[in-house]
């Protein structure tokens, strides 16, 4: 009888095909310091996998990994210039993913703590308590919220809860940081006096 | 696999030629004028010690540039910390900061032969107030560029690469007050020049950290 097919090895890597490799995506990404989408393309198929899963030992959920990998390769190419050709690539993008991935940490962590604080303020509004009060405070937020203006609310869900920067709220609402930040301020402001005004 | 969409669009969009950063070692060399001129501006434009002539050269000028070049190594270690996949150990880390903040005493102890020369009575503070001022206003331009250079890359630990090049300048600094002030009481020398290159170091974080924060966020 035939041994079972526990016996069957994978293919052992040859000698220096590792190093090989290596120096593909070198080439791979000196193309794409140069210009050409090609080799970012190429690039993508041979990292893109392996981040992925880097990504998931960090952060356990595969849509999130999914979102951090788009991350990745978006941040790879703001620093593309920060590759030095001749070294290798692969511990370049990790170092790149590993920041996407605190950095994103570090963004939930903030978001997690401006909404502990709302809700504490939603808490410390001095009415009487009951079970239903209870559920009725995330109401109440979400009314604080319907009654600031749209384009504030906009600010305020983008920068507090989406985490964006100012600069990206501008550049994506068309105007300028300053005003970005003053429709979060007033809207953070309109909300504040709604949710610690009694009886409303 | 393919990259998605989207993902492949906006990078189309914005995909031009980058010009890669050359290598830490060699964009550390731009801070060479910035620190010849720290080296000689200091004794310029406060005095030269005035024991120089028996303390002769090499433990004067000779120590002082091979003080700078030690600066030199350490912003250069710095602009390395601050590629991605290029990060020190930290060992590497503790060591340079350990050595880089033990420099200035040991070339104190290789140049004076006794450790008993100090401001007059009643003027250790504003003597060493003087030295400490002198030697973190002489660092400010070298951390600038530092940073600029650090921040042209993408340092992903920030404070530690703002510390490293905050160091870096912190020594190129003292290798120009060595030159000015002949004071050898091991406190002047700990707190005035020690806590200057310390104060840089502190001050360089402090920059990297903040230039690393997202824009007004």
């Amino acid at each position: 009888m035939a041994r079972p097919a526990k016996n069957v090895q994978p293919r052992p890597l040859e000698p220096n095909e590792g190093a090989r490799a290596e120096a593909e995506l070198g080439r791979l990404m000196v193309g794409y310091q140069q210009g050409r989408l090609e080799a970012f393309d190429a690039m993508y198929g041979a990292l893109a996998g392996r981040i992925r899963g880097y990504l998931y030992t960090l952060c356990r959920d595969a849509s999130l990994a999914d979102d951090l990998l788009q991350d990745t390769f978006m941040q790879l190419h703001r620093s593309r210039r920060t590759y030095e050709p001749g070294r290798p690539v692969t511990p370049w993008v990790f170092a790149i993913a590993r920041h996407v991935f605190l950095m994103h940490r570090r963004r939930t962590g903030r978001r997690l703590r401006f909404e502990d604080a709302l809700l504490a303020e939603t808490l410390r509004i001095d009415r009487p308590r009951d079970d239903v009060a209870a559920l009725i405070d995330g109401d109440e937020v979400r009314r604080a919220l319907r009654r600031v203006p749209a384009d504030q609310r906009e600010a305020v869900l983008m920068h507090h809860v989406d985490g964006r920067s100012f600069a990206e709220i501008a550049a994506r609402l068309g105007i300028r940081v300053n005003a970005a930040k003053t429709r979060a301020f007033r809207g953070m402001k309109k909300m504040r006096e709604t949710l610690t005004r009694p009886g409303e | 696999m393919t990259p998605p969409r989207r993902l492949r669009e906006a990078i189309e969009r914005d995909l031009k030629p980058a010009r890669p950063l050359r290598r830490p070692s060699t964009r550390a060399l731009a801070l060479v004028p910035i620190a010849g001129a720290i080296l000689v501006g200091v004794p310029l434009t406060h005095a030269f010690r005035p024991d120089a002539a028996l303390v002769g050269f090499v433990r004067t000028w000779g120590f002082s540039i091979a003080q700078t070049i030690g600066g030199l190594v350490v912003i250069a270690l710095a602009l390395r910390e601050s590629v991605p996949g290029r990060a020190l150990s930290s060992g590497t880390v503790g060591t340079t900061v350990v050595c880089g903040l033990a420099l200035p005493m040991f070339l104190v102890v290789l140049t004076s032969p006794r450790f008993d020369i100090g401001p007059g009575p009643g003027l250790g503070l504003v003597e060493g107030v003087a030295c400490f001022k002198t030697s973190a206003m002489a660092a400010v331009p070298a951390i600038i560029l530092a940073a600029i250079l650090a921040a042209r890359a993408f340092p992903l630990r920030p404070g530690i690469a703002g510390g490293l090049y905050g160091l870096g300048a912190g020594l190129i600094a003292d290798a120009g007050l060595r030159l000015y002030c002949d004071y050898s009481v091991p406190s002047h020398v700990l707190f005035a020049h020690g806590g200057a290159v310390g104060a840089s170091m502190l001050a360089g974080a402090f920059v990297a950290t903040v230039a690393a924060r997202p824009r007004s966020r």
